[in-house]
């Protein structure tokens, strides 16, 4: 016969078990909905400034295509910034749940420096080589994408330069070159002959 | 003093074995002699056992299509077939054979590799052809494709002529006193009186012929300068005493100055013209560089060399002669790969690529700005505008690929792409990225499939070849 102290103590114990065990996953849940990272979606940042026209060159995988897209937002008067916030707006379409040309996740546009009216050197951040999909076509369809909305942003954009987190890379993943500047009329005539 | 000496010593010997480790062993290969070309597999080291990959080896002999399920692999080649399974040494054959490998299969990442010393027994029970493989020198011949040389003292002048029953075009080194003849192209072997002496002649002292590894060696003494030459289209090989006075330009030996300082560097030997391939195709990535992953057990590398390798035989059949940059998978940096193409004396130059993105093929040229195209009126070029003469070439090569393409029904298009190496090529120079007709990458690994492009752009390079060689 067990003594009814020690079942009093065993059937404490038991309780105490479960309502530590149901504390722990409830800390567990807090502490991933607080670590969870945000959306694979690289957001729009609110901006100050006059509401303009964005065109961005979207590019679809399936059709091997580039097409225009109009939208509006709000733009800030720093050209340079103009353009990263432009060029951050086109990730952020290729990262959405349907997007024809799917990047992958985390992909963005660190910055955007202007040497001058004409020359542009894009960052982009890590993930956006890392995970990018490789293959001639894809990895071209994207620079090509880049080049063309941040021309049609800055107009008298002549030449681009990709900078990964930085630094020079040589392709952007495995077949496109990134050493070198890309020449913008070139970069326009050579997508004429996408449909 | 003697502990100084001891420390430098003990310098020394750490720095030789710094700089030993830094220069990693050159990878050893089996060179496959076949009726219809040469190549070379990487040898796979394991557990002190030498394997080949089954793709490497089979792939240029036939039709092959493998597949890997969980720890087996089945191999089809040329209909008949063959069930392996991870280490394992039983396999089994399509005549429903139960035979036994030398040592345990190997399935790495869904490639499966045979241990070296069971191809002379396996391959004639996959491939239905012979093989006779001599394990020291490495060479494996496919088919009985090897063959044996005569040599023969002449005299008045006193030379030595060895003939072979096919054209040959070994390179030579002339020593002082010797003569030494490299084959790595061509499957000589032993002729069974490998080392002769020539007793009471005033040229020639003796002469040996061995197998080396990757190729074979013939070596004669000789008592006096010689010279080599090649004649009767290939199929003779002379070596002779260098001649007081020399006859003419076509046959000038070597100088006495230059005979008596022993030359290292291998040459072609004279005056045999360098066979000049038309194509110099170039299967891209290789080795760690796996290029895009097509699907979880199809790599673009893999699928580029069997593309190369079946356009290869396309081309081959049509009279066209072809190079590859690999013919195994080993990598290769851009700029070497650049660097073959512009010293094969090629006329045209192909990259293969593929790509589960999109459908169809993509024929590419380099971009190349017009301002920077400019530049190109000058003595040298920049190594990143060496392609600026040859891109109406390259235009010109890219639409006809496409077009012919476009004929086989399968959809196309061309374009500029700031892909290396093209660039960097001095030839007309174009890329071509294969991706699946439907959804599914693994329609890239399907030999019709291969089979119907290499046909395509093969009937598209055997009509280029007049333009493309009047133009050069």
């Amino acid at each position: 016969m067990i003594p009814r102290r020690l079942q009093f103590i065993v059937a404490a114990l038991v309780l105490a078990i479960f309502a530590m065990g149901s504390y722990l996953v409830h800390l567990k849940r807090k502490a991933e909905s607080i670590a969870a990272p945000p959306a694979a979606q690289a957001l729009t940042p609110p901006v100050n400034g006059p509401a303009g026209q964005i065109t961005l060159y979207l590019a679809n995988d399936q059709e091997d295509s580039l097409r225009p897209v109009t939208i509006t937002s709000a733009l800030p008067s720093d050209p340079g910034e103009r353009g990263r916030l432009t060029l951050h707006t086109l990730a952020a379409r290729y990262l959405e749940k349907d997007s024809a040309h799917p990047l992958g996740a985390g992909a963005d546009v660190r910055d955007v420096y202007l040497l001058d009216p004409a020359s542009a050197v894009v960052n982009l951040n890590p993930a956006f080589a890392e995970s990018h999909p490789s293959g001639i076509e894809v990895e071209q369809l994207t620079v090509f994408s880049l080049v063309l909305t941040l021309k049609a942003q800055l107009p008298q954009l002549s030449r681009v330069r990709f900078l990964v987190d930085g630094k020079s890379r040589d392709t952007l993943a495995g077949h496109i070159d990134l050493t070198g500047w890309y020449d913008v009329a070139m970069v326009t005539e050579a997508a004429n002959e996408l449909k | 003093m003697p502990r100084v000496s001891f420390i430098a010593a003990r310098i020394t010997s750490l720095l030789l074995l710094l700089l030993t480790a830094g220069f990693p062993a050159e990878p050893r290969r089996i060179v496959v002699y076949t009726p219809q070309t040469n190549y070379q597999v990487d040898i796979l080291l394991r557990d002190g056992v030498d394997y080949v990959g089954v793709t490497d080896l089979l792939e240029p002999l036939g039709r092959l299509e493998s597949r890997s399920n969980g720890r087996k692999f089945t191999l089809v080649f040329n209909g008949g077939a063959a069930e392996f399974q991870d280490g394992k040494r039983q396999y089994r054959t399509s005549a429903n054979n139960k035979l036994e490998l030398a040592s345990n299969f190997l399935l790495i990442d869904g490639r499966g590799y045979l241990p070296v010393a069971s191809l002379v027994q396996l391959l004639p029970r996959v491939t239905q052809l012979t093989a006779e493989f001599h394990v020291a020198a490495r060479r494996l011949f496919v088919a009985s494709t090897q063959f044996r040389y005569a040599a023969e003292l002449r005299h008045s002048p006193s030379r030595l002529v060895l003939t072979f029953p096919v054209p040959v075009n070994p390179s030579s080194v002339i020593e002082k006193n010797r003569v030494r003849l490299f084959f790595r192209r061509e499957p000589v072997v032993s002729n069974g009186a490998d080392n002769v002496s020539y007793s009471g002649d005033s040229f020639l002292l003796s002469s040996s012929f061995a197998e080396i590894p990757e190729g074979a060696e013939f070596i004669a003494s000789v008592s006096q300068p010689a010279t080599v030459s090649i004649g009767d289209g290939g199929h003779t090989v002379t070596i002779a005493a260098v001649l007081a006075a020399p006859a003419g330009p076509a046959a000038q030996p070597a100088t006495q100055e230059s005979a008596n300082h022993a030359q290292s560097a291998a040459q072609p030997a004279n005056p045999a013209p360098r066979a000049r391939p038309f194509v110099i195709l170039d299967p891209a990535h290789g080795g760690s560089d796996t290029g895009s992953v097509l699907s979880p057990s199809l790599l673009e590398k893999t699928v580029n060399l069997a593309l190369a390798r079946r356009l290869q035989k396309e081309l081959e059949a049509r009279g066209i002669s072809v190079v590859l940059t690999r013919s195994a998978d080993n990598p290769l940096t851009l700029d070497q790969r650049a660097t073959s193409a512009n010293t094969s004396r090629a006329s045209l130059y192909v990259a293969l690529h593929s790509s589960s993105s999109g459908h169809g093929v993509r024929v590419y040229t380099s971009m190349i700005a017009p301002s920077q195209a400019a530049q190109t009126n000058r003595i040298f070029l920049p190594w990143e505008l060496a392609q600026s003469p040859y891109r109406e070439k390259s235009g010109s090569a890219a639409t006809a690929l496409a077009a012919e393409c476009s004929a086989e029904g399968l959809p196309v298009r061309t374009s500029a792409a700031p892909l290396r190496p093209l660039n960097n090529i001095t030839l007309a120079a174009v890329a071509v990225e294969v991706a699946p007709l439907g959804n599914s990458a693994g329609e890239l690994a399907s030999s019709e499939y291969q089979q119907k492009i290499a046909t395509a752009l093969a009937s598209a390079i055997a009509n280029l070849r007049g333009k493309l060689e009047a133009a050069q």
